[in-house]
């Protein structure tokens, strides 16, 4: 086994060791404590092996590839199951591993009014959530990927449904596995399709152009499902009844990412496809325009950020939609970042004033200047301000999508960038500035390090994410150049003017409400797509079930029951027959040995 | 000729026996009536060369099965005797119908048979008592064995289909199973 | 004596034993109408083993040893039936019927 082998299954195990540890012991995960150490001991080894590794891919090399054959069919091997410590797997692990420590330790502060037995709980599934994260990043093939997602979807639901005592948490959670549940039939399917085309799950199989196009399209489908795409983001805003950390990790920088990571992996079948990445383009520009339109008018500093998310995950969607895998993975990375940050600031901000509602904030810069300084520095990355790390991803995704589709996407990704600032504009004015709008926004206070830890790493990397373009261009072999075309720079123009908009509508009334944005919030609070579910639901699929459901209980059963009818009634006739007297049944066998010596006679 | 003279006695007795049998009502009767009957089968195997087997069916059947059935009868009968069956009418004409258009249906299938008297092809060397044991011991010796067995298990079944249980722990509960 | 005549004594005496199991109505009258029966079946197998060769003795003899067996079982039978009706007059045991 050389180097990078080693370090990948150490990534990989180290977590699920403190997984399946706290799994069988429930005496050290009710107790609390021992069971955050041991998840943290997992996560930081994971993350060292994750950091030795990029850095043994930095000086290059060929990516390295161990497998053990997973399922057989005679002498051939259908699947293998292993690692593959490549430039992408291994940047993504460093990007989760890092996350996900820095969540953890936040994690300790933010959670630490739970009851033992819920906080050992908490720390087990994200062990479990790190180890499933691993396997479907260091997946050798297709199927192993699959895997991990499934993997991860399960982590998701425990972890929206963390209180799961709180009916909207656990309905949230069914609503996000079923969503996604149904979206990774997608992913299935395509597997299906890709293993009758091929033979084989990998990613790098060239496949005839229907087949490519069919393939790519049901893993598409799993994409918008668990990115969060439109029409199946639905489920990411009400994924927001979990715990913050939990949004920051899995509702923002990592699970969430795995579609886009699906794309990234699968790039090779990608490509052959135009009329796919057509779709995605398409989907990922709309997906990213529609949904910050949703943020500007979200007064729950959560969903503001969901939406958010959505809306970034467009951008990536569209960049690899444009052919430009480096775009669209590298946002995802600094996207990462800066998403986490936002996320664990806010969730900072919320342990303090204990409410969602930016509107119950205000001010708390004063009171919380890390927590502030941080939150505006995730707006600004965000946002993309030169300087920042989003300024650097944006950058490469508008100069991929500039000239396609007749500059459509184009022209959309820079009313996104617009929008995005100002609704963050907007959060930081409301909730950040200005007077404290209540008691507990006035007494909010700073909490321990442990959260104020995480916020400074993740500060610095969204501050200084840029520095890393280069070599991260360099560990997928491209060469790197920042272009400043049209596109960034009018970007970074919106950004700004965006700001400077929001400071202007909100910095003078905090709940002021724009008149265009009265009709948008009416739209909002319409929740036009759920309510297109629900008339799907009860008029199309109810109606028709209920009519399936007559039929099978009126013609089916009817049918059944009348079989059983007609036989209980000729029983209730033939009844008399049986008499229960055992010279009866002689004579009928009697009768029988006559009937049966009468017709051997006859013959 | 003394042959089928000696044929006619051995199944008239039997016949006749076996009416008695099937008529008696007092049950013991018809289980003597039965034994005479068996031993005219056994005088029936003597004639047709079968010693052995007639030895057999004597000790076996009227020495066996017979003594058994005595028994049985003794056992289940009720000290103020059989009660009187209610005539009835239907069942014996029905019994009688039914037995003699068997009979006439399977005699007239023999008496139709061509060629059952003939003599066979070649002659047969009458069976002995040394043929028997050696065609029981060495050429069928799985079925008598499975036999044993079967006999065994009628034993075994017959003792415990009759045991007298006692009803007492089995169907109390018990103190310690509550 | 014939083989015909053999087996017509014998079909005579299987068809008493016939009209016997459907007339009598105790157990054990019963079971003595099979045992004609099978004395009848065993005397087939003699005939034919005298005039026609074969192992028919042989069969005889099994036959025998079924027919203890059976005894044996059907007179425990009797005796649990007498058990549970004090009775034996097999057409008041009518447990067969659901």
């Amino acid at each position: 086994m050389t180097r990078p082998i080693v370090l990948a299954l150490v990534g990989l195990f180290a977590p699920a060791a403190a997984a399946l540890l706290l799994a069988v012991a429930p005496a050290l995960r009710r107790r609390g404590a021992p069971a955050a150490a041991l998840t943290l001991l997992g996560s930081v080894t994971s993350f060292g092996a994750a950091l030795l590794l990029l850095a043994d891919r930095l000086h290059g090399g060929p990516a390295a590839l161990a497998t053990v054959p997973w399922l057989r069919s005679g002498d051939t091997v259908i699947a293998e199951i292993g690692v593959c410590a490549d430039g992408v797997s291994a940047s993504m692990l460093a990007v989760v591993t890092l996350v996900a420590l820095c969540v953890q330790v936040f994690s300790l502060g933010y959670m630490h009014d739970e009851q033992p037995p819920s906080f050992g709980r908490y720390f087990t599934y994200h062990a479990l959530f790190l180890f499933s994260m691993n396997v479907l990043v260091l997946a050798p093939n297709l199927l192993q990927l699959f895997g991990g997602w499934e993997l991860v979807g399960v982590t998701s639901y425990l972890l929206i449904g963390f209180y799961f005592r709180k009916p909207s948490a656990a309905r949230a959670a069914v609503k996000a596995f079923w969503v996604t549940k149904f979206a990774d039939m997608g992913l299935l399917f395509g597997l299906f399709v890709l293993f009758a085309a091929t033979g084989s799950f990998r990613w790098d199989a060239h496949l005839a152009p229907a087949a490519a196009t069919a393939v790519t399209l049901l893993f598409f489908l799993a994409v918008v499902g668990k990115s969060a795409q439109f029409p199946l983001h639905v489920w990411l805003p009400d994924a927001m009844e979990g715990p913050t950390p939990v949004s920051a990790l899995l509702h923002a920088a990592t699970m969430v990412a795995a579609g886009v990571f699906l794309i990234v992996r699968a790039n090779p079948l990608f490509e052959q496809s135009e009329t796919t990445r057509n779709v995605m383009l398409i989907v990922g520009a709309g997906t990213a325009l529609f949904a910050a339109c949703l943020a500007l008018v979200q007064s729950d500093i959560k969903k503001v950020l969901a939406y958010s998310t959505c809306s970034q995950l467009g951008y990536m969607v569209a960049a690899l939609g444009a052919g430009s895998m480096m775009g669209g993975f590298f946002h995802l990375t600094t996207h990462a970042f800066f998403k986490a940050l936002l996320f664990l600031a806010a969730g900072s901000a919320i342990h303090a004033v204990h409410s969602n509602e930016i509107d119950d904030m205000g001010g708390l810069a004063k009171r919380m200047p890390w927590t502030g300084a941080a939150f505006v520095i995730g707006a600004l990355a965000l946002a993309g301000i030169p300087g920042f790390s989003g300024f650097f991803s944006k950058d490469l995704v508008l100069e991929a999508v500039e000239h396609r589709l007749g500059h459509v996407p184009w022209i959309a990704l820079l009313g996104t960038a617009f929008l995005t600032a100002f609704y963050m504009g907007r959060v930081v004015v409301v909730a950040f500035f200005g007077a404290p709008s209540g008691e507990k926004a006035a007494h909010a206070h700073e909490a321990g390090w442990s959260m104020r830890g995480p916020l400074v790493v993740l500060a610095a990397l969204s501050l200084l994410g840029g520095a890393f373009t280069a070599p991260f261009t360099r560990l997928h072999g491209e060469p790197y150049a920042l272009h400043l075309g049209v596109g960034p720079v009018l970007a970074a123009a919106l950004a700004l003017g965006g700001f400077a908009l929001a400071y202007r509508v909100y910095g003078a009334d905090r709940r002021a409400s724009p008149a265009l944005l009265e009709g948008l919030s009416k739209a909002a609070r319409s929740r036009a797509v759920n309510r297109l579910y629900e008339f799907g639901f009860h008029r199309v699929a109810l109606v028709v079930s209920s009519g399936l459901a007559w039929t099978d209980r009126y013609l089916v059963d009817g049918l059944i029951n009348m079989i059983g009818y007609e036989t209980l009634e000729g029983g209730r006739r033939a009844r008399p027959l049986q008499t229960g007297l055992a010279p009866d049944y002689v004579l009928a066998v009697v009768l029988g040995v006559v009937g049966l010596a009468a017709w051997a006679v006859a013959q | 000729m003394s042959a089928t003279l000696g044929f006619g006695v051995v199944a008239a007795c039997a016949l006749l026996s076996a009416v008695f049998v099937v008529r008696a009502v007092d049950l013991i009767r018809a289980v003597l009536w039965l034994g005479i009957t068996l031993v005219a089968t056994a005088a029936l195997y003597a004639m047709l060369g079968a010693s052995f087997l007639a030895g057999v069916q004597l000790l076996l059947y009227v020495g066996g099965v017979m003594t058994l059935m005595v028994f049985g009868v003794m056992i289940t009968r009720r000290h103020e005797g059989i009660a009187p069956t209610a005539t009835d009418t239907v069942r014996p004409v029905r019994g009688a119908v039914v037995a003699a258009s068997l009979f006439g249906l399977v005699a007239a299938a023999i008496v139709n048979t061509d060629g059952l008297d003939e003599a066979p092809a070649r002659a047969l060397r009458p069976l002995t008592l040394a043929d028997l044991g050696r065609s029981i011991l060495v050429e069928h010796v799985l079925a008598f064995e499975a036999l044993s067995l079967l006999l065994l298990a009628a034993i075994i079944g017959a003792v415990v289909i009759a045991r007298r249980r006692d009803p007492g722990p089995l169907d109390e509960p018990t103190e310690a199973s509550r | 004596m014939t083989l015909s005549h053999c087996l017509l004594l014998a079909t005579a005496l299987f068809s008493i034993g016939v009209y016997g199991l459907l007339t009598r109505r105790h157990a054990i009258a019963v079971l003595l109408s099979v045992e004609l029966m099978a004395n009848a079946a065993n005397i087939c197998f003699v005939a034919f083993s005298r005039f026609r060769g074969g192992s028919g003795q042989l069969f005889a003899l099994f036959a025998l040893a079924l027919t203890v067996a059976e005894v044996a079982v059907g007179l425990a039978l009797v005796i649990l039936l007498y058990r549970s009706h004090r009775d034996t007059r097999i057409d008041l045991a009518s447990e067969m019927k659901l």
